[in-house]
């Protein structure tokens, strides 16, 4: 049994008794634990620290309980099954997916699965934690699956059913499209790829059919998008009712600066935030089984309403009330009312002291690491105001952060070689090395193609990255988001080779630009430039003209991708948030930058 | 083998050995008498036309030593020196294997006196079909249920099942175990045994407070359970440097060795269908070969004996190296009750047969339950469900051995012939 890693070696191997156990983080199997997992175990000690000093009376904080399958484990799986063939072929997820369902888990540890799923009756998330990711500090959030099941099947032998394939999901999303694509990009192969599985408790509450936790968040020390007096070093946090899907996903979410936790993100009038604010969530399906597809991420997931929310009794702390008279958010859910999650009975009126917590775990976690770091939190909070807060702490990562100075002048947006400017670009550094640009059609764009798009963009994203071609993408809306009204639903494989990316707006298509989702932390970790456009506003410009005369490498009907004769230059300030995209002219600096990332 | 064998009889040494458990347990005489002996024997004549077209009588057993906890269940061996001493021995063990696994089943054996090796495919069916007819009123899903043992195989398995199915005019896929997959079997059965003898094995060590990873160990056999416990032990981490295998053309067994771990996978690559081990190839290999009762003198952690019956015996015992720690009994009977005094003595962690190799009827029992069903389980479903019943089959008697000062083998006795008792006290019997 290989031993190898560093912080894993400390870990110690399940004892059968996982809910009753002293410890509560354990191993089966040899091998890595995978990034995830490193980065728990990296901040077990912050926690520990954290829990002694105990700043918060009534607050438990602390890493949900869970058990880490190890490498060694995926490594017997793929051998004994024979199924490197089917991994590295170019049949279709659902083909691999499937043929990944059909093989056996490796025997010497079903006892040890099954002896959890025995004990354990509550929902699980079945967490990949790849080597790679680990070994290379880079965030494949969106790339592999996480599976969360409710386990709440009175019949144990339904419940192993349940865990053993997502196991294999979390396995056969090793060898999916996005992830190969993924692993080009960075230039790793499939054979150094190996993957460990989480399988821990979910932060939450059963409310009826819907298990979920008040409140998910993902907190960075490093803000990419800092507006109003917000300042990039002071962090930002997102924040969502239900699972963190909706963060991951990039939907719609609250964005606050821990140094100013009343101030709202920027929306334009009350109206505006009660329309734009987070109305959905999601949670774990405790309800009648859901139609049987063990290879869908979602099979048991459900989104809820607001007014679902308001029936479980969970918006208390969360949400205020439209008054229409005063066209004003008052505070809470004690009068009739449109309700708006802006959480300002947390933030405004400090019913428990959330942002103070996360202050303190950002900090301690900052301090020990010696780097910007993103965490990611669940909690679950007490009807009223006495009773005990849960603060479940779920992932660490380190950050990059942007050092290299770039220094734009107003008038650099203004010049005539200028492709796209903005005041509310994202990153930091110089680029030469894009010939390529995809862009959506702005003369054919309906929000209603939004996914057809993104199949598109997927396609040529593959032939791009298969030839080692960066490019530039420009899109309506926000990347990523899972709602196809508001954006264009990719996920981050789907863009994987773009070095630059361009959230425009359009009539059809004109909402607040995406913020917080662990998109960012792959554009970050990446070195992508983001820009957000909108023309006519913060010097906004993107010159279409030019683009569309380019020589065509394709052109669909909503989608057109060109080629450059010359590349583009790529120069970001993340001081000030400008950035601008110039065409090649002679005289300029070229070459000296074309090997400088934009962010270092 | 054995100056202990000269006067052995199986089942009285069955019997002492339950005597001396109703002692410990201060059984009363009405129990005692029940489980002494069988509940039912059953010796009939099975007549086969012969190839040659002559006619021969064939003696057959059936032996349900008790069913107070369910159905009787055991295998079927068809064996040239079979008696019914022997099979009332095996039936009372597989009564006590059962209840120690806690499975909701009785014990019982059968047997035939005959030899396959000289018996066409065509008079083996005819000796199956032969047994169920004489039988067939007292055995089934719900009364008796046999399974394959010594020289029977899934294919005599389902010759019987047939003949059963059309006694009674319907399918009854509940009778008998051991059936080939898609036939009625059960995944995971074959590695069964093997894989159960190493759950003990772990889970002896993680009592001894071992890393498996740091153990070697010795087997003898390298016949279907010998090479799935090799299978697992090395999957847990440790290292065989030594297996014994019996040679056909030879009449006596070989031991082959390499200190730095055999390569089951080449192993098996020259091994002949009867579990024989090609001396020359071995060699070539790089392998020792050694005389087969070398096995026993390794300078290893764990011995697995997982071939015959009173192969640790008071000539063999001493020649065990003082560095053994753990005794696994894949084999049914491989302890002498004179070697047992030895080992208890030295302190070495015998994980008795009853426990050891229950893997085999524990998945048997997994069998019945998904023929009864005609619904069947993937294998990962039924081998971790082998994993937990092993696994706390040996706590309790790891449990008991330890807070009541018992050798381990007397635990699971105890333990066995307690439930059993107890069972029939309930029912009203005694």
């Amino acid at each position: 049994m290989d031993r190898r890693t560093s912080g894993s070696d400390s870990i110690p191997f399940f004892g059968r008794d996982f809910l009753e156990s002293a410890e509560t983080f354990t191993r089966i199997g040899g091998g890595g634990l995978g990034g995830k997992a490193e980065g728990l175990i990296s901040a077990q000690s912050t926690l520990l620290r954290i829990a002694q000093d105990n700043p918060f009376h009534g607050v438990s904080v602390g890493i949900p309980r869970l058990t880490v399958l190890g490498t060694d484990v995926f490594d017997a799986f793929m051998e004994r099954n024979h199924l490197f063939d089917v991994a590295v072929s170019d049949l279709s997820d659902r083909r691999i997916a499937h043929a990944f369902q059909q093989a056996q888990l490796p025997s010497e540890h079903l006892g040890d699965l099954r002896s959890l799923i025995e004990e354990v009756r509550t929902p699980l998330a079945v967490r990949s934690s790849s080597l790679l990711e680990d070994a290379l500090h880079r965030p494949f959030a969106g790339v592999y699956e996480t599976k969360m099941i409710p386990n709440h099947q009175p019949d144990a032998s339904s419940r192993f059913h349940r865990m053993t394939e997502a196991i294999k999901l979390i396995y056969a999303s090793t060898f999916f499209r996005g992830a190969k694509a993924y692993r080009q990009v960075v230039g790793e192969t499939a054979e150094s790829e190996k993957m460990g599985v989480i399988l821990q408790e979910i932060v939450g509450e059963r409310h009826g059919d819907r298990f979920y936790p008040h409140l998910s968040m993902v907190c960075r020390s490093y803000n990419y998008y800092p507006t109003g007096r917000a300042r990039p070093e002071q962090g930002v946090v997102n924040l969502a009712l239900g699972l963190g899907k909706t963060i991951v996903d990039g939907g719609v979410c609250w964005s606050y600066c821990p140094a100013y936790p009343k101030v709202p993100p920027p929306f334009g009038s009350t109206r505006q935030l009660l329309n734009e604010t987070q109305s959905r969530f999601w949670a774990v399906n405790m309800g009648p089984p859901p139609p049987y597809d063990p290879i869908a991420e979602t099979e048991y997931l459900v989104e809820g309403e607001l007014a679902d929310a308001e029936y479980d009794g969970t918006l208390r702390h969360l949400a205020s009330t439209y008054d229409a008279g005063s066209d004003r958010l008052v505070p809470g859910v004690g009068r009739d009312g449109p309700r708006v999650l802006d959480y300002s009975p947390l933030l405004t009126l400090g019913d428990i002291p959330l942002n103070e917590m996360v202050n303190t775990v950002l900090v301690a976690c900052e301090e020990d690491l010696g780097v910007k770091v993103e965490v990611e939190l669940a909690m679950t909070l007490p009807a009223g105001l006495e009773g005990e807060v849960r603060l479940g702490f779920l992932q660490l990562r380190p950050m990059v952060a942007p050092e290299e100075a770039v220094d734009l002048q107003p008038g650099e947006l203004e010049r005539p070689e200028v492709v796209v400017a903005t005041q509310r670009a994202m990153g930091n550094g110089k680029l030469q090395t894009i010939r390529d640009v995809v862009f959506t059609r702005p003369d054919t764009f309906e929000a209603r193609n939004t996914r057809v798009i993104a199949g598109q963009i997927d396609k040529e994203n593959l032939s791009l990255v298969r030839e080692g071609r960066p490019y530039l993408l420009i899109g309506f809306g926000r990347w990523g988001s899972s709602d196809p009204w508001l954006g264009i639903p990719v996920t981050w494989s789907q863009v994987s080779g773009a070095k630059a990316i361009v959230e425009a707006t359009l009539p059809a298509m004109n909402v607040e630009p995406s913020q917080g989702s662990h998109f960012f932390h792959n554009l970050s970790s990446f070195q992508v430039s983001y820009f957000t456009v909108r023309p006519g506003w913060d010097r906004g410009i993107i010159d279409w003209e030019w683009l569309q005369s380019q020589e065509t490498v394709t052109q669909t009907e909503h989608l057109h991708h060109v080629h450059l004769a010359e590349p583009l230059l790529v120069r970001v300030d993340g001081r000030t948030g400008m950035g601008v995209i110039t065409r090649s002219t002679a005289g300029e600096e070229v070459g000296r930058a074309e090997e400088k990332p934009t962010e270092e | 083998m054995a100056s202990d064998n000269r006067a052995f009889n199986s089942f009285e040494m069955a019997q002492a050995q339950f005597d001396r458990v109703a002692e410990l347990l201060d059984l009363d005489t009405g129990t005692r008498e029940l489980l002494r002996d069988p509940q039912r024997e059953y010796s009939f004549s099975i007549p086969v036309r012969m190839d040659d077209g002559s006619s021969k009588i064939f003696r057959g057993f059936r032996v349900q030593h008790n069913d107070a906890r369910g159905p009787s269940k055991g295998g079927i061996r068809f064996h040239p020196l079979e008696t019914m001493d022997m099979v009332r021995a095996l039936a009372m063990w597989m009564t006590w294997k059962t209840a120690v696994l806690d499975l909701p089943l009785g014990g019982g054996k059968g047997g035939v006196v005959c030899d396959p090796h000289h018996l066409s495919a065509r008079e083996q069916e005819q000796i199956c079909r032969g047994w169920v007819r004489q039988i067939a009123r007292n055995v089934g899903p719900l009364q008796d249920v046999p399974a394959p043992d010594v020289m029977t195989s899934p294919q005599h398995m389902l010759w019987m099942l047939d003949e059963y199915e059309a006694i009674h005019g319907k399918k009854l896929p509940g009778f008998i175990t051991g059936k080939p997959v898609g036939m009625g079997g059960s995944l995971g059965r074959k590695e069964a045994t093997g894989y159960g003898v190493v759950i003990t094995i772990r889970e002896a060590l993680k009592e001894l407070d071992i890393r498996p990873e740091d153990t070697t160990a010795s087997v003898q056999g390298f016949g279907n359970v010998a090479q799935f416990a090799i299978e697992m032990y090395e999957r847990i981490g440790g290292t065989v440097t030594c297996v014994s295998s019996w040679d056909q053309e030879d009449q006596k067994s070989y031991a082959f060795r390499k200190v730095d771990g055999i390569d089951l996978k080449e192993l098996q690559g020259i091994t002949d269908r009867f579990g024989g081990v090609d001396k020359a190839r071995a060699r070539e290999a790089g392998y020792d070969v050694l005389p087969g009762e070398k096995w026993i003198d390794q300078d290893v952690d764990i011995l697995i004996p997982a071939a015959l019956e009173n192969e640790i015996n008071s000539d063999t015992v001493q020649a065990i190296s003082p560095r053994v720690k753990i005794i696994a009994e894949g084999a049914n009977g491989p302890t002498s009750p004179e070697a047992d005094l030895v080992l208890a003595e030295r302190g070495v962690f015998v994980i008795p047969d009853l426990l050891a190799n229950a893997g085999g009827v524990t998945c048997s029992y997994f069998e019945q339950v998904q023929s009864n069903m005609n619904y069947f389980w993937d294998r990962d479903e039924v081998l971790g469900k082998l994993d937990l019943k092993m696994t706390s089959a040996f706590m309790g008697v790891s449990d008991t051995a330890r807070g009541q000062k018992l050798y381990m083998r007397d635990a699971a006795y105890l333990i066995a012939v307690d439930r059993v008792a107890q069972a029939a006290k309930d029912r009203g019997w005694v």
